[in-house]
């Protein structure tokens, strides 16, 4: 037996094997393919078993040539190996592969025949096509439909022929495959800028006996390839009594180039009915660059709601000023399905000068309209403030509160005391909430959030006192240095609800400049519960943020310090965990030594300890250092796997073994430290063996578990 | 060192449902397409569906994934589901039960070969959420066989199926919806839409999670007693993926060691989850031009315009599982499957509301697939969309599997002086399987 090279790992399993091919971890260089090649012909040649080489065969795709070919070509006659030989076969760019897949062409029978046919296919052998011909009236149906498709993907003229006589007068059994690949013959002249006659070989297969998706794909090509000459036949198809081709031929419309089609499509919507012109209205306002405008505007107004629903829509994507009217009238109008569709619309509706229109409409707007329109400028933030302004005024709360709702959207820092007024000294009470919505949709846009912040700082002073929660939440949502420096003092004022409010605002702060606020709420708080809000605020901003991990520590530090209670202190430790350090490492192991964290703190250590392994830190020494009794440790065996397939690690566990019970792996998890994954797919273990101050234990790990040995009884 | 957050102005922010369904609609038309946005009850039908209008759809492969999709299109009024197909015998029969159950008939046949059951005139579209090996290959037959498809996710193994899958959906003319159902998620489609629409300023990077990267090449596992093919078909559950022994290990769960294609990381699996939402962010764009061998825990890429689509393992705001990340020069995003995402500026918002969305709905995403069953639309998952996200999964694998970098060509869709990379854009299918 000769001896087989391994560039690929081997698990032996008993008399079975599990194999996967490794890719490097990191950059490299580009492996030789010569050298590879002839490693990898050397399993080919060898007794290895099948599976071996299978997966070389997947590497001789990579690095094969036309040397690897005749010992693959051996393989294709194998129905175990002969798709796993083709792999390579059909991307080794040498002129032996097509040879070879020619040669067992002529000689294979049955699916490996039907495969190797399919392979010169994808490798669009010209040469092959006399025996694809051949092969086109094989008795075997499978391989003559194999042969037909390789032909169609060869598309040569010699290919093409041969598939339209076969159309023409082959069996009936052959006639949707050979139409298939008229087709992909017929594509390929129209690539090639042959439309003429790509035209002739879709009509061919249209006008064919075969299945109604053949005359589908074939009625989209003839359309297409006639160019602008195609418009009457996609009109006739968008006639069909065949759903099918009614359907393609809405697909088509949005392939269509040119805008011919455009003018026989707004004309159609005329001769058809409501239902299909609503289907063909969609298709046209997928054509935004030449679609008729006035086509579906004048659907809009016809009386059916289904066709109305779908030109209301379509506007949204190809409406303009000149819609507003309809579109208005429609929203104002009696259908409240409709009213709400075309409110829709109108928010949307595209155009330069639609949101001109509607600020000179609001002067003189009235009834429905008006409340309509303002809501529009708030929707389009439509810069029309004095305009919205004076329907503050108005009798009508429907109206003041949609002025209320756009000035939210609309209103600049220097009128945001029109919106803060409303607020804190609202003249109508049924407008407050919709005020106070208004005012902080206004604040949490405002681009100089710090001066935005100052204003509504000030007017908390003469608030009332759900007005200042109000303003409280506003400040925290938006955020900023002002912001927190209100809601800072609130929390520790002598107020009881500001207080309250500010000490549950502060702890929600979204970065991490609350940390100082918090730290002084934790230490010097008005009462404990607050005190403890602002310690579990303190901890809430060392885990979320992003910060240097010297920082956090630091935070974990004073927070531990701080703490009172068990429960914050696990708090810390959590953290400790998600963001390991060497600088927390000790942290945790110091807190070992409070006896009811003992436990906590241990398993906290061992796991930053194990995350923290490979990265250049004596973990053993600050282990050591931190109380952790050092032992002689041998390792007798260690395996790694699942289900009774295994790798053994013992030499890697082995020399990660030092004179403390943890042992640090070097980067990454299990798969990666132990070189691969023996069981992809399955959820691993690792089991050690090992020898602790002479007595003798086993430990099991869960996949990527920290690696803390125990002491044996 | 992994990218970190920056550390500024943030706001927590879940965007409301009701937002998002109209926007949606307003973008594309098709979540609530007009003939279809009037209920039926004021057309006078009182909530039924005429049988004109219903959509008849068949399951293959309906697995744990495949039957959380399954639930999704039983909740549309629309749809008939008629027919499952799936080669273990127990599933056939759970699924048969379930719609049975659920159509209150006993209407819902069973098949072992979904040609079978592709060959029924009476079915509209197929739901596929077979292994991954197979998604592709049927989705493809199915296409030619004038069915619409719903498919799950990974699409495709490698690169030249992607391209052949967009093209044989355009020239059959069918309607394809890949199961990247992020895409009709509210939070992650308004951080899409802040960075598509130009609202974080110019793109400077968009981030994806691979979980996981490695790109291995799969072979046997230990030959185990074949069941009966009544039972388990193995022959039709490996499918196009080259042959091997029958492994029990390989039938269930999230085992991607089939089928083919480079396997093993998360950068294919996660990346048609969450570099599927960063092509959204840059407009669908084609694919990136650079991918470089992974470092510290990044692999970079590059898009032919300077912006750079990175595979980043860690450094991420802990927001769920699929976290993407938009930065631009005025303002990021970033967002996860909690359903939350964190902004560099409240005034992104643009004054819309906090609200709770819960759940993980796909079925906004079916909804958007039946609507483009029936207008024709291309529906957010479409197949072209589908390859360009997978190209750059496919592309980033091949670069970590030879370790070194790779220049991809979007034109002549090949890597540029880089035949060990080329040959690994395809590979050949079992027989009798063919694209």
């Amino acid at each position: 037996m000769k001896s087989i090279p391994t560039p690929l790992l081997a698990i032996a399993c008993g008399v079975t094997i599990c194999i996967l091919s490794m890719p490097p971890l990191v950059a490299q260089q580009p492996r030789d393919s010569a050298t590879e090649e002839k490693k990898l012909l050397a399993v080919l040649q060898s007794d290895a078993p099948a599976a071996q080489k299978a997966i070389t065969c997947k590497e001789l795709a990579i690095y094969g040539s036309s040397a690897a070919v005749p010992e693959l070509a051996k393989l294709l006659p194998n129905p175990q190996l002969s798709s796993w030989a083709r792999i390579p076969l059909e991307v080794i760019p040498a002129s032996e592969s097509d040879d070879a897949l020619r040669s067992a062409a002529e000689s294979l029978q049955g699916q490996l025949l039907v495969g190797v046919i399919n392979s010169i296919g994808v490798r669009r052998d010209a040469n092959s096509v006399p025996i694809l011909i051949t092969r086109l009236e094989d008795n075997d149906q499978q391989v003559a439909s194999a042969a037909a498709v390789a032909l169609g993907k060869i598309g040569n003229n010699a290919a093409t022929e041969s598939l339209r006589t076969t159309l023409r007068i082959g069996p009936e059994g052959l006639r949707s495959v050979v139409a298939e690949a008229c087709v992909l013959c017929a594509e390929r002249r129209l690539l090639t800028g042959n439309a003429p006659e790509a035209a002739e070989i879709y009509d061919q297969v249209r006008n064919a006996d075969v299945p109604l998706q053949r005359i589908v794909e074939s009625t989209r090509g003839a359309i297409l390839a006639r160019g602008q000459e195609g418009v009457p036949l996609l009109v006739e198809t968008l006639r069909s009594p065949e759903k099918k081709l009614r359907q393609l031929a809405l697909a088509t419309v949005r392939e269509f180039p040119g805008n011919q089609v455009d003018a026989a499509l707004a004309a159609e919507l005329k001769q058809v009915s409501p239902e299909r012109a609503a289907w063909i209205i969609q298709a046209m306002a997928d054509r935004p660059e030449t679609v008729v405008l006035p086509a579906i505007l004048e659907a809009v107004e016809q009386n059916n709601k289904q066709l109305q629903a779908s030109a209301i829509e379509a506007l949204r994507r190809v409406g303009d000023e000149s819609c507003l009217a309809s579109l208005l009238g429609v929203a104002t109008g009696n259908d409240p399905d409709l009213r709400q569709v075309a409110k829709e619309t109108l928010a949307e509706l595209p155009g330069d000068r639609v949101d001109g229109k509607i600020v000179a409409m609001l002067p003189t707007a009235k009834g429905q309209q008006y409340p309509v329109l303002l809501h529009l400028v708030a929707q389009r933030r439509i810069d029309a403030v004095p305009q919205v302004v004076r329907a503050l005024d108005s009798q009508d709360a429907i109206v003041r509160q949609a002025a209320l709702v756009a000035l939210g959207q609309t209103v600049s820092l220097d009128r945001l005391s029109l919106l803060v007024t409303s607020v804190t000294a609202p003249r109508h009470s049924e407008d407050s909430e919709i005020a106070r919505q208004s005012l902080r949709a206004a604040c949490v846009r405002m681009p100089d959030r710090e001066a935005c912040a100052s204003q509504l700082s000030k007017a908390i002073s003469n608030a009332s006192t759900s007005t200042q929660t109000t303003i409280l939440e506003i400040l925290a949502e938006m955020g900023g240095q002002a912001a927190l420096e209100t809601v800072s003092a609130a929390a520790m004022s002598a107020d009881a609800q500001q207080q309250d409010d500010g000490s549950r605002l502060l702890g929600k702060w979204n970065s991490v400049a609350a940390a100082p606020s918090l730290m002084s709420l934790a230490t010097s708080g008005p009462t404990a519960k607050y005190r403890l809000r602002g310690l579990r605020g303190y901890i809430g901003v060392a885990r979320k943020f992003p910060m240097p991990e010297s920082q956090r520590v630091e935070m974990c530090r004073k927070a531990f310090d701080q703490a009172t209670r068990i429960d914050e202190q696990k708090l810390v430790l959590d953290v400790l965990k998600i963001h390991p350090s060497a600088e927390g490492l000790a942290l945790a192991l110091r807190a070992q030594k409070v006896s009811a964290l003992k436990s906590d703190a241990t398993l906290a250590a061992s796991q930053i300890a194990q995350k923290l392994g490979g990265k250049g830190i004596d973990i053993a020494a600050m282990l050591k250092a931190g109380g952790i009794k050092t032992v002689k440790l041998q390792i007798i065996r260690a395996e790694y796997g699942a289900d009774g397939i295994v790798k053994d690690v013992t030499e890697i566990v082995r020399k990660r073994a030092g004179s403390v019970p943890w042992i640090a792996l070097p980067a990454g998890g299990y798969n990666t430290s132990f070189g691969g994954d023996p069981v992809p797919g399955q959820v691993k273990q690792l089991t050690i063996q090992y020898l602790m101050d002479g007595k003798q234990g086993t430990a099991s790990f869960a996949e990527n578990a920290p690696i803390l040995l125990p002491l044996p009884k | 060192m992994p990218r970190k957050p920056v550390p500024t102005v943030a706001s927590v922010v879940e965007p409301t449902r009701r937002q998002f369904l109209k926007k949606t609609a307003i973008a594309t038309g098709a979540v609530i397409s007009a003939p279809t946005i009037i209920p039926s009850s004021a057309l006078g039908l009182d909530g039924a569906v005429p049988p004109s209008d219903r959509i008849v759809v068949g399951g293959i492969g309906i697995g744990n994934r495949g039957g959380y999709d399954l639930g999704c299109f039983l909740q549309q009024k629309d749809v008939q589901f008629v027919a499952v197909c799936d080669v273990k015998e127990k599933r056939r029969t759970a699924i048969k039960k379930r719609v049975d159950e659920h159509h209150s008939n006993d209407q819902c046949a069973t098949y072992s070969d979904f040609r079978e059951l592709l060959d029924r005139s009476d079915i509209d579209a197929v739901l596929i959420a077979t292994g991954p090996n197979w998604h592709a290959t049927a989705a493809m037959t199915a296409a030619k066989a004038g069915k619409d498809m719903y498919c799950e996710k990974p699409v495709t193994k490698n690169i030249s199926q992607s391209l052949i899958l967009a093209d044989t959906m355009r020239r059959t003319g069918r309607v394809f919806q890949a199961g990247t159902q992020r895409r009709n998620l509210p939070h992650f489609a308004f951080a899409c839409e802040l960075a598509r629409t130009g609202k974080l300023g110019r793109l400077k990077k968009v981030y994806a999670h691979p979980a996981g990267m490695q790109a291995m090449m799969s072979g046997w596992l230990v030959p185990e007693t074949e069941p009966d093919a009544q039972v388990v078909d193995w022959n039709m559950y490996l499918g196009p993926a080259a042959w091997r022994p029958f492994n029990k290990k390989l039938l269930d769960g999230f085992n991607f060691e089939k089928g083919g294609g480079l396997v093993g990381g998360g950068v294919l699996e996660w990346g048609s989850h969450c570099v599927d939402l960063c092509q959204w962010a840059v407009d669908d764009c084609l694919p990136p031009v650079e991918y470089n061998a992974p470092k510290n825990g990044e692999l970079v890429t590059r898009y032919e315009n300077g912006t750079e689509l990175i595979f980043r393992e860690k450094g991420w705001i802990p927001l769920g599982s699929c976290p993407v990340r938009f930065e631009g020069e005025n303002g990021w995003v970033e967002a996860g499957d909690s359903g939350k995402m964190v902004l560099s500026s409240p005034e992104l918002l643009a004054g819309r509301q906090v609200d709770q969305i819960g759940g993980y709905p796909a079925t906004f995403h079916v909804r958007d697939f039946l609507d483009c069953v029936k207008s024709r639309r291309q529906p957010k998952g479409n197949a072209v969309a589908a390859c360009n996200a997978h190209i750059a999964c496919h592309a980033a694998n091949i670069a970590l599997h030879l370790g070194r970098q790779v220049k991809y060509d979007n034109v002549k869709h090949e890597f540029i002086n880089d035949e060990q990379a080329n040959r690994l854009r395809s590979e050949a299918l079992r027989e009798p399987w063919r694209l």
